[in-house]
């Protein structure tokens, strides 16, 4: 089994399960960096994109290149309501947000298994094209997905770094009362913080759900992955989240393919203990004190 | 009335509700549900124990397991009577808290709740993998009842009443003794108990093997009520469950456990029949008290109470 | 004179209540359990459907008539969330707060054990779903539970052979199947029936909510497989599968004996369903699925409707003809009458058959017509039918 096709296989399979991954935990560790909450409804946001993905193409026939940022847009628009209502209760109190966005995470479930009752539907693909680098397969819709997660990297760390309320949102993540002294706007922040991060997790929903399929019950599989992506890179490091979603990508390419799925899990759940005990704030992560 | 005395008097009240109510209903079911909240309460007080030494465990039914598998086992496979299999399962239960205790109660507050909640999912997933011993998905069935003549829910309530007296009586005398103290001392200012003399880590360890054997009693006395056992049971979620009665009930005292224990056992059976609305309520209700009340229905019984006594001061004190 | 004149309009206002209350309409508990919650939630909800659908009509209708009553049909739904321990509580509770003599459910072999243990000894008729043999086979001495839906030990041979017959390039077969209670007995027990007509089996187990199924894909295709098994899959995951299956470049056959949810497959797979052989039993198409499913739809919207709703309609029937037969709502003598409805035809899927007996020591398997079909053009296409 292991010879140059079958491996290079697993290498381009791999690239596609870690754009994926990485946009989904790109969101979950900002919201944990700025705000210091462990967002448990964060699959839910996720789920709320494909839905949004869902009902411009088929419902009001927009095209994908129109459907995608108008429809992602506007999850993270209307989820500034739920930062209102919801999430300011919880910013720097880590212990309750974990408990109190699991209540959010099975409202907002729940509600949705009502609103959209439980089957599941298909996005049309964005091509059905595939291209061959000898015999080796590469879907092009994976490989538009991989160029959106690389381009949201980019431009996101472009802001984070280049920009005012980027150099806000790393000083609030450094320290909360010394950026406030500084004259940073706490409140103006953490929406716009908030803001980007669901914007992400919606993109990543969206994209999830045109791969896979829509459901209301689309979110618990992201949440789980940006945990462990999280947990591997370190939360709060957006490198991190980037490298933590190729070694999730990776190994479950890899192990998955020559030695099955449980092994895959097992190794993957049996990485994320060890380092928990030895490095808990990740690879690249910062001890807190 | 002084305070003793009328201490007692509640207690004598508790006592004669919880063993006389079972007497007024011929109903099986609420015979059942009564069942359920003394097993449950069991786990839940244990997990309490937990909590009070600073560490929110989200794999405490993986030790329910450990206590039901292996005592289901040792019944079925290996002819043991039932009292073995007890022993058995809070044996099993408190050697693997005794290995893992150690490291795990190292970490610190977010990183041990994700530990623990990836290894409830291990071994739940050991116990899918290795369906030879464990039934895997499908569980065993028809596990016996521990003693013949417990067949009926209402004798197995008092079955279980016995235990769980003694689980959770275990539980509120360890809280309230100088052990107990030493708990607190670790929860409040760890790096000060441990320069006041308390070997920290060493008490952690303690405690956290002797409420995994608790918890692996509840596990065991479930399994042969409900006479099924499978890995669902004692997955991530439910341990969550055990974590929210603690949460819901007020994590300051043992008394915050059996309310909320109380609370989560019977809702859904409650509302077994409007899932969806029961789990969209049952979030809110999750979202509300860790955004306005933390201190769970205890904190609020509380603040009713000293409202009522500052619009009707009594004399008596 | 007066007291006696007041004594006769007394008597007269009352006639018409006596009268009344002799062909007063009585109420008739049905018991469902299903999964209403956590991933099965499909199911349940389509066994829900199904039933309601089923128990308004005959409402409609004027309900059912036995032991000289016309009796009322009230569905008392319960949650079992998928679990043994679940389906048990679901039981007790019907069985001893609402006083049902019948339950209908639930849809998964885990809930179905949990619940026929209380069910039985209640002398409770419990008309199940769930492939475990278990279910229908073990020690109780007098079971009141039926199995309504057919299992693969029914159907697998006859179609396994098919395959053989008409796919002789098929020699290996990989299956996928779920590390659940569906994957570890489903899949084993169909795998054995391939092996039993000379198929090289290879079993894929994963964990129930994976969607990326690309990496085991690989791997099997890397061991030259010749064709893709679905067994007991749910229908999103099998769609999943299948169009992962075609995106990686899989020409051979790809076939699913269980199930069946060819609807949603088609739906999730689109282009990549083109060829998918599947088992099928009921057919939209058909004067019974014409009429059904703008009743659903105006009930509970537009959308893929699950193949378990006509099932459970149609056990709603099946049902009240046997307590019609037997004039009455006495268990035994209602299981009296089940046992003898060979032959019954509800209109859903034709004739029906009582089978079992060799499998599983009884004859309480539902078994009816079935198909092979193979989608073609984005529409299913009768290859074959077996009748049992």
């Amino acid at each position: 089994m292991f010879n140059a096709t079958i491996l290079g296989q697993v290498f381009v399979n791999a690239v596609g399960l870690s754009a994926i991954y990485i946009l989904v935990a790109l969101g979950f560790t900002l919201l944990f960096g700025i705000m210091r909450v462990v967002n448990f409804a964060h699959g839910e946001f996720a789920m709320l994109g494909a839905f949004a993905l869902f009902h411009l193409i088929k419902d009001w026939h927009w095209p994908w290149l129109l459907a995608l940022p108008v429809g992602v847009t506007a999850v993270a628009l209307a989820s500034l309501l739920l930062e209102w209502l919801v999430f300011r209760w919880f910013y720097q109190r880590m212990f309750e947000s974990m408990i109190g966005l699991l209540g959010l995470n099975m409202m907002m479930m729940f509600g949705a298994v009502l609103l959209w009752d439980v089957h599941e539907r298909n996005i049309p693909a964005i091509s059905n094209e595939v291209l061959m680098l000898g015999d080796i397969i590469v879907p092009v819709d994976r490989l538009i997905v991989v160029a959106i997660a690389v381009a949201a990297l980019a431009l996101f760390y472009a802001f984070i770094r280049g920009t005012r309320a980027g150099l806000a949102m790393r000083a609030a993540a450094q320290d909360l009362e010394i950026a406030e002294t500084q004259g940073v706007d706490t409140r103006r922040i953490y929406k716009i913080a908030f803001f980007v991060a669901i914007l992400l997790a919606a993109l990543a929903g969206a994209l999830w759900g045109q791969i896979y399929a829509v459901s209301p019950l689309l979110g618990e599989r992201p949440l789980l992955m940006a945990f462990i992506v999280v947990i591997l890179g370190g939360m709060g490091s957006i490198p991190g989240a980037a490298l933590g979603g190729l070694l999730l990508g990776f190994t479950e390419s890899f192990v998955g393919t020559f030695y099955g799925a449980a092994a895959s899990a097992f190794l993957t759940f049996g990485v994320v203990i060890g380092l928990l005990i030895v490095r808990p704030w990740g690879i690249l992560g910062t001890p807190e004190a | 009335m002084t305070p003793q005395p009328r201490q007692r008097l509640l207690w004598i009240v508790a006592a004669v509700f919880l063993i006389g109510w079972p007497w007024l209903t011929e109903d099986k079911f609420l015979h059942h549900v009564g069942v359920l909240i003394v097993i449950t309460s069991i786990a839940a007080a244990s997990l309490h124990l937990i909590i009070r030494t600073g560490h929110v465990s989200l794999c405490h039914t993986a030790f329910m397991g450990f206590g039901a598998y292996g005592s289901t086992i040792s019944v079925m496979q290996f002819a043991m009577p039932w009292p073995v299999g007890l022993l058995v399962g809070m044996g099993l239960a408190a050697g693997v808290a005794a290995l893992i205790g150690p490291i795990v109660l190292r970490l610190t507050g977010k990183y041990f709740v994700l530990i623990t909640f990836l290894l409830g999912e291990v071994v739940r997933m050991a116990i899918v993998e290795n369906a030879a011993i464990t039934g895997g998905s499908n569980g065993i069935f028809n596990i016996p009842p521990p003693f013949p003549f417990l067949t009926n829910n209402r004798a197995y309530y008092y079955f279980a009443l016995a235990f769980a007296v003694l689980g959770v009586g275990f539980c509120a005398r360890l809280l309230t003794s100088e052990f107990g103290r030493a708990m607190d001392a670790v929860r409040e200012a760890e790096r000060l108990a441990e320069c006041s003399g308390v070997p920290v880590i060493r008490l952690k360890v303690t405690v956290f093997i002797l409420a995994c054997a608790l918890a692996g009693m509840a596990g065991s006395l479930q399994a042969h009520y409900i006479r099924f056992v499978g890995p669902e049971a004692y997955s991530g979620f439910q341990s969550l469950n055990l974590v929210v009665m603690n949460v819901i009930g007020g994590m300051s005292s043992l008394w915050g456990a059996m309310l909320g224990t109380v609370f989560m056992v019977t809702l859904p059976e409650l509302l077994r029949g409007y899932v969806n609305l029961q789990q969209i309520m049952f979030g809110a209700i999750l979202f509300a008290t860790m955004a306005f009340l933390p201190g769970g229905l205890i904190e609020a019984g509380r603040r009713v109470a000293a409202f009522l006594r500052s619009r009707w001061p009594s004399t008596a004190s | 004179m007066i007291g006696k004149f007041k004594l006769a309009v007394l008597i007269a206002a009352l006639m018409p209540v006596a009268l009344g209350a002799a062909q007063a309409q009585e109420t008739l508990k049905i018991g469902g359990i299903g999964p209403l919650s956590g991933g099965g939630t499909a199911w349940g909800l389509a066994a829900q459907r199904g039933m309601e659908i089923a128990i308004e009509e005959i409402n409609r209708g004027g309900g059912v008539k036995a032991e000289g009553k016309t009796w009322k049909l009230e569905l008392v739904m319960y949650d079992d969330q998928y679990t043994g321990a679940g389906g048990k509580a679901a039981a007790e509770r019907l069985v001893n707060q609402d006083k049902v003599k019948f339950i209908i459910g639930p849809v998964g072999s885990p809930p179905a054990l949990g619940v026929i243990s209380v069910t039985n000894p209640a002398k409770v008729i419990a008309l199940t779903n769930g492939y475990a043999p278990q279910i229908l086979k073990n020690d109780t001495k007098d079971p009141y539970n039926f199995r309504i839906y057919p299992t693969n030990i029914e159907f697998g041979p006859p179609l396994i052979k098919w395959l053989k017959d008409n796919a002789p390039e098929v020699k290996k077969v990989a299956m996928l199947a779920p590390n659940d209670a569906v994957g570890q007995s489903v899949a084993g027990a169909l795998a054995e029936d391939y092996r039993k007509q000379g198929f090289e089996v290879t079993i894929e187990l994963f964990e129930r909510g994976i969607k990326e199924f690309t990496p085991l894909i690989l791997r099997m295709m890397a061991q030259k497989v010749d064709a893709f098994e679905f067994d007991g899959n749910s229908p999103g995951d099998a769609g999943l599968m299948l169009k992962q299956i075609r995106q990686a470049g899989f020409k051979g056959k790809v076939i699913q004996i269980g199930g069946p949810g060819s609807d949603e497959i088609i739906e999730i797979a689109g282009a990549a369903a083109e060829g998918f052989l599947s088992y099928g039993v009921f057919d939209w198409d058909t004067p019974a699925g014409k009429k059904l499913r703008p009743i659903y739809e105006q009930k509970y919207g537009k959308g893929i409707i699950n193949q378990f709703m006509p099932a459970f309609y149609h056990t709603v029937f099946l049902l009240v003809d046997a307590i019609k037969r037997a004039d009455s709502t006495d268990t035994d003598k209602v299981r009296s009458a089940l046992d003898a409805m060979d032959g019954f035809d509800a209109g859903i899927y034709g004739p029906v058959r009582w089978t079992g007996k060799d499998s599983y020591g009884v004859n309480r398997q539902l078994m009816f017509t079935y198909y092979l079909a193979e989608v073609k053009d984005g529409k299913l296409v009768t290859k074959a039918k077996f009748v049992p």
